[in-house]
């Protein structure tokens, strides 16, 4: 009974989720201490809130680099595709409900990410350089062939839909209120549909297997190709998703400002234990980098760090975060090293 | 002997022009291990593919099993019984052993869901066939060499496998694990199933196959019992040349050493260790793996300083500090592999040759020097009669020997005294390694002091004057090449 | 498969000519460009209407051109393209002071002429054209958000960055001017100023952070367009209507739901559209060689009395500051 406990204690601390869990607490403590108000309902509501967009995000970028790709043209994607989905709904003067919406979004979503799967999957290019050129091309777009600016109105189903609350959390001593907007059940739907689908299907477990090395997926007979295009597109779909809800939430269109939160959302996915270079990593682990990332981001005026260090604070977070995971990839490797020769084996 | 399990007829591949396979018919029987050699480039894995179903031969049938295909498919292939352990185990790294076992048959089942606990039944089942004991959450990744290829051998198990086709799968094993490997190679024999066991090593060739075919350039040169084949065959089937042993004789052996190590020490690595290194000589130094001869190379080449002693170059004392200082006192270090790895096989001759000095012939801007980069060309093509119609063709136009020659032209080029090479030739075929003994022994005619760390005894004993043998960190003894032998050396290593 | 893949390549570089052939119109007389912040910002593509109705009455060569993003050094970019063009006149708001001065020194040296916006610290300009004067400003909103805090409470000022120059130049000011005028109010002082990179959703969680960590915190003075609606959003959301109240700059038609629901009492603001006109009048004035001193009049409404600042031979500051509020928010017609 012993051993299988230390075994297990051994096995959770070779993994990442652990340490980024503790920082994530210690982290809560401080502000907690700093500032009184972290654990109280309603922050824990806006914090909840504030991961909605990310946290999609971040799930699209988490299939993408297990799968040994990189895509950064995630936030130029959602941009793109709610921009047109709002302008296109308000100029037919829309009046319904958010679902035509979210449908008119994904379905742009899926063509936008079946260009990436295209390139990546079938023509094999490197997925850093075409998400970056069809970061461009969706960014041109959007300022060149939709001439975009900023929509202020948008259609009253997405802004009903950003101002409904699941519940409102009241924090009894300073009165404050919090909504807890009602876009998290799409987070939660999806962070489910993925989380069963790497786990508990063939597709998922090939997203991993291509990461691993995509020769031996070739020969074990995966997809590869196909595998890949499928990916890109649900990729570009929960990213369009992510714009919808951020658009909601956020009561106007902007067509600029979710760009540059690439960086920050693979930052919180690394953090989470998932490697750079594919193959390993959790869902698990995915979400608690990004809310880590979310709450730093979040949370620098409650500890009363000025808000121009925000990026620092960031960066750290991301030098040390990854900087942890190189350390156990090597100190693995060593372990491997100085393992001894193969068990004896008698057939 | 029963009817064949496999059976190729006239088989021919050409790609773009380049006829990879000519007229090769060979059998395999059931349950017989049967060896395939050949050098690199003689159309082995050409053969392999066409077999499991990767390529499709131009003319020429197979048989498997009695049945006639004028091309088979991947999955015919392995409906038939055949799968092949490529050199890379085809493993996934990232996962855990269960998963890497089970995937295959999942896949093969067309199985759109995961479930675990069948994949743990599956895995279970394909590891207790050969008796391979591992974690099955464990992540492949962690595991040796040996255990990834138990793994690669459990899954090939799994289907009705008939014949297994294992390309070069002794590379990277220690010796012991190539002793597992083939004792598991002989149960598998004994279960009636056929292996196909690519290699280019002599030793092993004659330790485990009962038959064998040899390629070359495309061409079967030979295929029968291996008890009718001794080594003077097999190095002549492999290359189509004759060697006859060369031992090494230094001729012009500069009076002064150029190089002398005086009592250096490395903690944790060799101490005491002491001795001198003419020009035109060839030292070799021998050893356990952990007797401390790579360190020894490495503190020559700075990469690793000495903690005490002295080394002196040309009289001398320097302080090897780092590669640079190495470097700027004319040493030069050749890491394993390198000299078989050392070239860009689609780049020209040309720019092999004058890589290495590249910064050499840049002019005072740092711009190159074209006048000067064909002139140093033109010198060494010339020098050492590389056989190429135009020095700007591709490197990989030219024959194995015309390729060493490039090679020995890149160190030339660098104007060095001294040259440290760890391994030269592991891993390497016949006909290279051949080859590459010849270059090392005429840049020692050339005036350049050579050392040579190896742990190949008929290497050391062919190349070296003189052979020093290390134990735990010390020379324990200095041999002259000429005065001793392979069980004497065995004797000071052990 | 390589022909497809040239045969995309090809498209992908046809695809920008044609989008970039319809822009090509000639015209003829000085070539004056206005560089905005970027240009999807309404309140720039307010700026454009002005600068479009100029180059339609005039019909000089004036067009206004901008980066998609808010970005300081693709604005850098965008500049050191235009100087490369030849252009008569840059007319710059800029993104970032200091690295736009070496650009605009670039600039001057061509012998381009140079107007900026918003600008009023630059030394390599020929001109600064400010609506009003800064302080003059700043302590206008101070005025506004005094009276919506009924002058009494703690207070603290948001800008786009601690780098924008007008923006810390308006808070400042408003910051002086309440301690002139209304001694009941208090800076917030454990955070006198935080950043809201001009992005909605970045003031929105700064606000809901500042009113969560500071409950006795009363009234927010924003300075970017960006800064009062989303500070708004936190109010509404946090239940603080009528708690808590914010003032700033911002666009009449797009807050007006704001405004109507009394989330937001008034804001303030300047018609981006006549500043851009301004500009022009001003980069013509000088290129036709005219004498730019004393009391100036660029023929633009609120820009016809304009006085250099004291002190400055180059910032010019008019009067052209209004005030929207529930009432007249419909008047502007942008």
């Amino acid at each position: 009974m012993k051993t299988t406990i230390t075994n297990t204690l051994r096995k959770l601390s070779r993994r990442n989720e652990p340490y980024i869990f503790l920082v994530l607490m210690l982290l809560c403590v401080l502000i907690e201490i700093r500032s009184g108000q972290f654990f109280s309902s309603n922050n824990l509501v806006d914090i909840a809130s504030a991961l909605v967009v990310p946290g999609l995000f971040a799930i699209g970028a988490f299939m993408v680099i297990i799968s040994g790709g990189i895509d950064v043209s995630f936030p130029a994607l959602a941009s793109l595709s709610v921009y047109a989905t709002t302008k296109f709904l308000l100029d037919m003067n829309y009046q319904g409900g958010v679902w035509l919406a979210i449908l008119i979004a994904l379905a742009l979503g899926a063509i936008l990410g079946a260009f990436n799967g295209l390139f990546i999957g079938y023509f094999r290019l490197p997925a850093l350089i075409v998400t970056l050129g069809s970061s461009s091309v969706f960014k041109g777009v959007m300022q060149g062939a939709l001439n975009s600016k900023q929509l202020t109105i948008i259609p009253i189903g997405m802004k009903d839909f950003g101002t409904s609350s699941l519940f409102i959390a009241r924090n009894p001593v300073s009165g404050l209120t919090s909504r807890m907007p009602v876009a998290i059940i799409a987070f939660l739907v999806v962070l489910f549909l993925v989380y069963f689908m790497m786990r508990y299907t063939m597709f998922g477990r090939g997203i991993y297997g291509i990461g691993g090395s995509e020769t031996s997926a070739h020969r074990a007979g995966f997809g590869v190709r196909n595998t890949k295009f499928i990916m890109y597109v649900m990729v570009g779909m929960i990213a369009s998703l992510a714009g919808v809800m951020r658009v909601c939430m956020m009561q106007q269109a902007h067509p600029t400002n979710m760009l540059g939160m690439e960086m920050n959302i693979i930052a919180g996915v690394v953090l989470g234990g998932t490697a750079i270079t594919g193959g390993r990593g959790t869902l698990l682990g995915c979400m608690l980098g990004t809310l880590l990332i979310v709450i730093v981001e979040n949370s620098l005026i409650l500890i009363g760090v000025p808000t121009s260090w925000k990026s620092v604070f960031t960066g750290l977070l991301i030098i040390i975060g990854t900087g942890v995971s190189a350390y156990q990839v090597s100190h693995m490797n060593r372990v491997r090293s100085a393992k001894t020769p193969a068990k004896e084996v008698v057939a | 002997m029963a009817e064949c399990l496999l059976k190729a007829v006239d088989i021919y591949k050409s790609f773009v022009g380049v006829q990879a396979l000519k007229n090769v018919s060979f059998e395999i029987h059931p349950g017989e291990i049967h060896c395939l050699a050949g050098e690199n480039g003689s159309g082995k894995s050409t053969l392999i593919k066409i077999i499991s179903g990767v390529y499709s031969p131009d003319s020429g049938y197979m048989e498997f099993g009695g049945k006639n295909y004028e091309k088979i498919t991947p999955i015919d292939a392995i409906q038939s019984g055949i799968q092949v352990i490529y050199q890379d185990f085809s493993i996934f790294p990232n996962l855990t052993v269960m998963e890497n076992l089970a995937f295959n048959s999942e896949l093969a089942d067309r199985r759109k869901f995961v479930n675990w606990k069948r994949m743990r039944q599956i895995a279970t089942e394909a590891i207790a066939k050969i008796n391979f004991e591992v974690d099955l959450d464990a992540l492949v990744g962690s595991l040796t060499v040996a255990e990834k290829q138990m793994i690669a051998i459990s899954r090939a198990l799994m289907f009705n496998t008939k014949l297994i086709i294992m390309d070069e799968p002794t590379t990277s094993l220690t010796k012991r694990e190539v002793g597992n490997l083939f004792n598991i190679i002989l149960k598998l024999k004994e279960r009636g199933i056929a292996i196909l066991f690519v290699s280019h090593k002599l030793n092993e060739v004659f330790e485990i196959s009962e038959q064998f075919t040899i390629l070359r350039s495309g061409e079967l040169v030979a295929t029968g019992n291996t008890s009718d084949l001794d080594s003077n065959k097999f190095s002549y089937y492999m290359t189509g040349r004759e060697f006859q042993k060369k031992t090494f004789i230094p001729q012009h052996v500069s009076e002064e050493p150029i190089f002398q190590a005086k009592g250096i020490g490395m903690q944790g690595a060799f101490q005491d260790v002491s001795f001198d290194l003419r020009k035109g000589e060839i030292i070799g130094i021998t050893g356990l793996l952990d007797s401390g001869r790579t360190e020894l190379a490495l503190s020559m080449f700075g990469i690793r300083p000495i903690d005490v002693g002295t080394f002196l170059v040309n009289g001398k004392e320097v302080k090897l500090s780092n590669p640079q200082v190495a470097m700027g006192n004319k040493i030069g270090y050749v890491p394993e592999d390198r000299l078989s790895e050392g070239l860009f096989l689609t780049q020209s001759i040309a720019d092999n040759i004058v890589i290495s000095e590249i910064d050499s012939l840049a002019n005072k801007i740092g711009v190159l020097d074209h006048m000067s980069r064909s002139a140093e060309i033109e010198r060494w093509v010339k020098e050492l009669a590389i056989g190429t119609p135009n020095p700007d063709n591709a490197c990989q136009t030219l024959s194995g020997g015309n390729q060493q020659r490039v090679v020995l032209a890149k160190w030339l080029a660098l104007n060095l005294d001294i040259l440290i090479l760890n391994g030269p030739t592991v891993g390497v075929d016949i006909g290279s390694k051949h080859d590459i003994h010849e270059i090392l022994q005429k840049l020692a005619e050339k005036g350049l002091a050579l050392l040579i760390i190896s742990d190949d005894l008929p290497e050391v004993l062919e190349n070296c004057s003189r052979i020093l043998v290390m134990k735990s960190g010390r020379i324990v003894a200095d041999l002259d090449a000429a005065q001793t032998d392979e069980k004497t050396i065995l004797s000071y290593m052990m | 498969m390589k022909k497809l893949m040239i045969l995309m390549v090809i498209v992908l570089m046809v695809v920008p000519m044609v989008f970039a052939a319809g822009q090509a119109e000639k015209k003829t007389g000085y070539e004056i460009v206005v560089v905005p912040k970027d240009a999807s910002n309404p309140w720039f593509v307010r700026m454009k209407v002005g600068v479009d109705e100029y180059a339609k009455a005039t019909g000089l060569n004036v067009y206004q051109k901008g980066t998609a993003q808010i970005d300081a050094t693709l604005q850098a970019q965008l500049i050191q393209d235009l100087i490369a063009q030849g252009v008569d006149a840059l007319c710059v708001v800029p993104v970032d002071l200091e690295s736009l001065e070496p650009v605009l020194a670039q600039a001057k040296k061509a012998g381009i002429v140079v107007i900026t916006h918003e600008g009023s610290a630059l030394e390599n300009v020929d001109y600064d054209i400010e609506a009003f004067s800064n302080a003059g400003y700043g302590a206008f909103i101070m005025d506004n958000l005094a009276e919506a805090m009924n002058y009494e409470g703690v207070y603290t000022t948001m800008v786009a960055s601690l780098t924008n120059g007008s923006h810390n130049e308006w808070a400042d000011a408003g910051v002086a001017h309440q301690k002139e005028a209304y001694p009941k109010m208090q800076l917030l002082a454990a955070e006198k100023r935080i950043e809201s990179f001009d992005n909605g959703d970045v003031a929105y969680n700064g606000a809901k952070e500042l009113f969560k960590k500071y409950p006795n915190l009363k009234g927010i003075m924003g300075t970017s367009s960006y800064d009062a609606p989303g500070v708004a959003r936190a109010i509404e959301e946090l239940g603080l209507i009528g708690k808590a109240f914010t003032s700033g700059t911002g666009m009449p038609l797009d807050n007006a739901a704001l405004l109507e629901s009394g989330v937001v009492k008034s804001l303030t603001l300047w018609d981006p559209a006549l500043a851009g006109k301004a500009m022009i009048a001003l980069a013509v004035q000088v290129l036709d060689g005219k004498k730019i001193e004393g009391v100036v009049d660029l023929g633009v409404d609120g820009y016809t009395n304009m006085k250099f600042k004291p002190g400055s031979k180059t910032v010019l500051e008019g009067e052209g500051w209004i005030v929207i509020n529930a009432k007249n928010v419909y008047d502007f017609g942008f």
